[in-house]
């Protein structure tokens, strides 16, 4: 009887403290800090990398889309010159290609003089 | 016995064959190869424009055919090499004058700055093959002024340089074009000033969309670049340049967009460098320059803007 006394007073205090020492709670608790820090690190590698891929994209390719949008709203406009003032279509893009050469070759030239003396 | 569809007719191979006959080479009419130091021409041009921080104006004014001055001002951050891993910005404003003369047999630069520098070119045609150049820059500072001849020969299929320079140095430079597309050329140099001497090797292949270019040098660099013509108007370039002493690596890849009213360059770099350039003709004789580096592992940015007056 007193036994069993003994060990029936313990008896809620000795279940949780299995519970809450068992091995499955500790590591569950072990994992979930892991988790959490796991998490924290991605959260911000994940902020970097988008900080880096925004402002590389800034840089790199919203000039670009810029630049190609006006040279398309330029062709246009010339089209519809050209068709208004009756002049065959074919023979606009070649003229201002020829513009777009020389601005090249205007450009390539002031470097070549500038890089052959150097 | 389904219809059975009449085989094709094999159309005639004739025609094709005769017009895809490859040229024969003629190794005696070989054309003249690019001087040496402009091997890598293409890709420096697509890869480094000059970026700059804070702001640019130049104003060209042609007085004559041949004559013209420049003003030129430039505000911004310099940079000042320091010891520690930080770069140091120091804010500095300059003004420079120049005057330029251009001859086709002869042509002559000369710039002033406002902090005591001045450097002036020479370009003279001494005959038709024979061309000297002549390079100097004098400043305040005791000991940082130099000077350098050149004189280059071209012949035929081949293009030879001779350089001496203050400090005792002297180099040579020889390229020879081996095949319509492909030339090799090397170079010596010796400085009497460090002892030091030097040997190179270039090869360069060319043909209309691309270009490929390799150079060797005894002081450890390897640079390879490739530039590949995409379209009339877009060209990619990439670059390679390894030190095999100080084993040191950077691989950059570029695109170039030469549009109608603009000239706009990208590039990315293996270092964490992302750089654009743009050039934007606003007007007849105005253009308008924006330039942009962003170095994500020094966390150093860049950004300057410009304008060019004048031709």
């Amino acid at each position: 009887m007193a036994a069993k006394k003994s060990s029936s007073e313990g008896v809620l205090s000795r279940v949780s403290s299995t519970i809450s020492e068992s091995p499955i709670v500790y590591r569950g608790k072990r994992a979930a800090s892991d988790a959490g820090f796991v998490a924290k690190k991605l959260l911000k590698s994940t902020g970097k990398a988008a900080w880096i891929a925004g402002t590389t994209f800034l840089i790199l390719v919203v000039p670009l889309i810029i630049e190609m949008d006006r040279e398309a709203q330029l062709n246009e406009l010339e089209l519809q010159q050209a068709s208004l003032l009756g002049t065959p279509a074919v023979g606009v893009p070649q003229k201002y290609g020829s513009n777009g050469v020389k601005f090249k070759q205007k450009q390539n030239e002031r470097k070549q003089q500038q890089h052959q003396l150097v | 016995m389904a219809t059975l569809v009449p085989p094709p007719t094999t159309p005639p191979p004739a025609p094709a064959a005769e017009a895809v006959k490859p040229e024969k080479v003629d190794y005696m009419d070989l054309p003249c190869p690019i001087p040496y130091e402009e091997i890598h021409r293409e890709a420096m041009m697509s890869l480094k424009p000059d970026h700059f921080e804070g702001m640019r104006v130049d104003f060209t004014k042609g007085l004559n055919q041949k004559f013209s001055l420049s003003h030129s001002i430039v505000m911004g951050p310099m940079e000042v090499p320091s010891q520690s891993a930080e770069t140091i910005k120091i804010p500095t404003a300059n003004y420079e004058f120049g005057a330029n003369f251009i001859d086709p047999k002869l042509m002559l630069f000369g710039r002033v700055y406002t902090d005591g520098r001045l450097s002036a070119r020479v370009k003279c045609d001494l005959s038709e093959n024979l061309i000297m150049k002549a390079n100097a820059q004098l400043t305040n500072e005791p000991h940082m002024s130099h000077g350098m001849f050149n004189f280059d020969y071209k012949g035929t299929d081949y293009r030879t340089q001779f350089q001496l320079g203050n400090g005792n140095l002297l180099g040579a430079s020889y390229i020879q074009s081996v095949t319509p597309h492909l030339s090799l050329g090397g170079e010596v140099f010796w400085t009497g000033q460090h002892r030091k001497s030097g040997i190179g090797y270039a090869a360069r292949y060319n043909t209309d969309k691309m270009v490929a270019s390799g150079q060797i040098a005894n002081t450890g660099m390897v640079a390879l670049s490739y530039v590949q013509k995409v379209s009339e108007k877009v060209s990619l370039a990439s670059d390679l340049m390894y030190n095999y002493m100080s084993r040191d690596v950077t691989a950059s890849f570029g695109y170039d967009y030469i549009l109608r009213q603009c000239r706009l360059r990208g590039k990315i770099d293996s270092n964490g460098c992302t750089s654009a350039f743009l050039e934007e003709r606003l007007n007849m004789g105005l253009n308008f320059l924006l330039s942009a580096e962003i170095d994500h592992k020094k966390k150093d940015y860049k950004f300057g803007f410009g304008l060019t007056v004048g031709e």
